[in-house]
């Protein structure tokens, strides 16, 4: 079976995906750094989360938005039946899903300096129809079926269950964050812990990550360019857990997916129009299942960074999301049980 | 180069010859790279945190 297939057109965007999200994100991200400034002097840093007792042991528990949690239904209940008393670390994305399965994530982590977006993952309590036309993003993502139906209802429900549970979670919050982002977190409550993302080689003569650090004090933290990956890096890096699993984490599509349903769809379209959508997407056999999945090249850049990551990290990291693209040196493949029964 | 290749004939049109590496690849390349990104960056082969003894001694003494 040939391991991978398709998609040169997208390899060679993934190699260059470095540079080109650096020079997307730097902007906004300074930007929305100087319009949070008010609240990160008068906030926490993630300088006080090392060390604090966020969870009960030595190991993590990350959860992703990734198709997989909603393709194993039981992905909730073997979390809560387990016992495990971790921490448990999710994507701002994947809090709907945790918070509507009665699973309260002890650590949020937010970072993506989109303007009108990622609010929507906390209950945006400005949403009308007018914004919906706008932007039919969430009508069209893969990460949380929810978010497609019923748009409107499903944010009133969200932002009343964030509000519900925001005082007991912790929200480790990326200064490149919108001010929307910021605002909600803190008007639902949450506990807000303030960090920088690292835009670029600290050793590097005019890095803009000592420039970001020298503007606000606050810690640099290699993200990896996702909000997966940079959960991972906080349960580690920072809460200093040495067993972490990761559900949710696909970094790919299942192969009935459609494309339209996929995180870039409408930008690839546009620029490689339909009988290029091929060249652009690369599937792959994820050889712990022997099944192929397809990716982008986003999630293929994500993918190789983490792997690198993964083999630096001075934890033990078992990958728990039973599919997807995430496998390689430094990654444990797990069953999601054996992992929460410390058998992994 | 262009001298060798030079013709002994002039364009009734001014030829204008492509940029280099401005072929159809190139462009979608370029075009797609602009809206294809990250969410953040990623720096390869460098530690995961940075100015986190620091801001745990401003923590300290705030």
């Amino acid at each position: 079976m040939k391991l991978e297939a398709g998609g040169d057109l997208g390899r060679r965007i993934a190699s260059s995906l470095g540079a080109i999200t650096l020079e997307k994100v730097t902007e906004a991200g300074f930007a929305n750094a100087r319009a949070n400034a008010p609240r990160i002097a008068a906030g926490k840093s993630i300088a006080s989360l090392v060390g604090a007792p966020v969870g009960q042991d030595d190991s993590a528990l990350v959860i992703a938005a990734g198709p997989s949690i909603h393709r194993f239904p039981d992905t909730a209940r073997l979390i809560k039946e387990s016992g495990f008393c971790g921490a448990i670390v999710a994507t701002e994305s994947a809090m709907a899903w945790a918070l509507r399965h009665g699973i309260v994530p002890h650590l949020v982590v937010t970072l993506d300096p989109h303007a009108t977006r990622i609010v929507r993952w906390f209950g945006d309590p400005t949403l009308d129809d007018d914004a919906l036309r706008r932007d039919d993003y969430f009508a069209r993502q893969d990460m949380d079926p929810r978010f497609r139906e019923d748009q409107l209802r499903f944010n009133r429900e969200l932002t009343t269950l964030v509000d519900e549970h925001g005082p007991r979670m912790k929200i480790a919050i990326s200064s490149s964050a919108p001010e929307l982002v910021a605002r909600r977190a803190a008007e639902s409550g949450m506990d807000a812990y303030w960090w920088n993302p690292m835009y670029d080689d600290y050793d590097a003569p005019e890095s803009l990550t000592r420039k970001i650090h020298a503007m606000n004090n606050l810690p640099c933290v290699n993200a990896g360019g996702n909000v997966g990956a940079a959960c991972w890096v906080f349960a580690h890096a920072v809460l200093g857990k040495k067993r972490v699993g990761i559900v949710g984490m696909d970094l790919g599509y299942y192969a009935d997916t459609p494309y339209s349903q996929t995180q870039y769809y409408k930008e690839i379209l546009t620029l490689v129009g339909p009988n290029g959508l091929d060249d652009v997407f690369i599937r792959l056999v994820n050889p712990h299942l022997g099944r192929e999945f397809y990716t982008d090249p986003a999630y293929l850049w994500y993918r190789d960074a983490f792997v690198e990551m993964a083999q630096q990290a001075e934890c033990a990291t078992y990958n728990c999301t039973g599919g997807g693209i995430l496998f390689g040196p430094g990654i444990y493949w797990s069953a999601l049980k054996d992992f929460l029964a410390g058998k992994a | 180069m262009k001298e060798v290749l030079k013709g002994n004939f002039a364009t009734r049109k001014k030829v204008v010859a492509p940029e280099a590496g401005e072929d159809l690849n190139t462009r979608f390349e370029r075009e797609a790279l602009k809206r294809l990104g990250g969410s953040i960056a990623f720096v390869s082969k460098k530690k995961f945190l940075f100015g986190l003894d620091q801001a745990k001694d401003e923590a300290k003494e705030g």
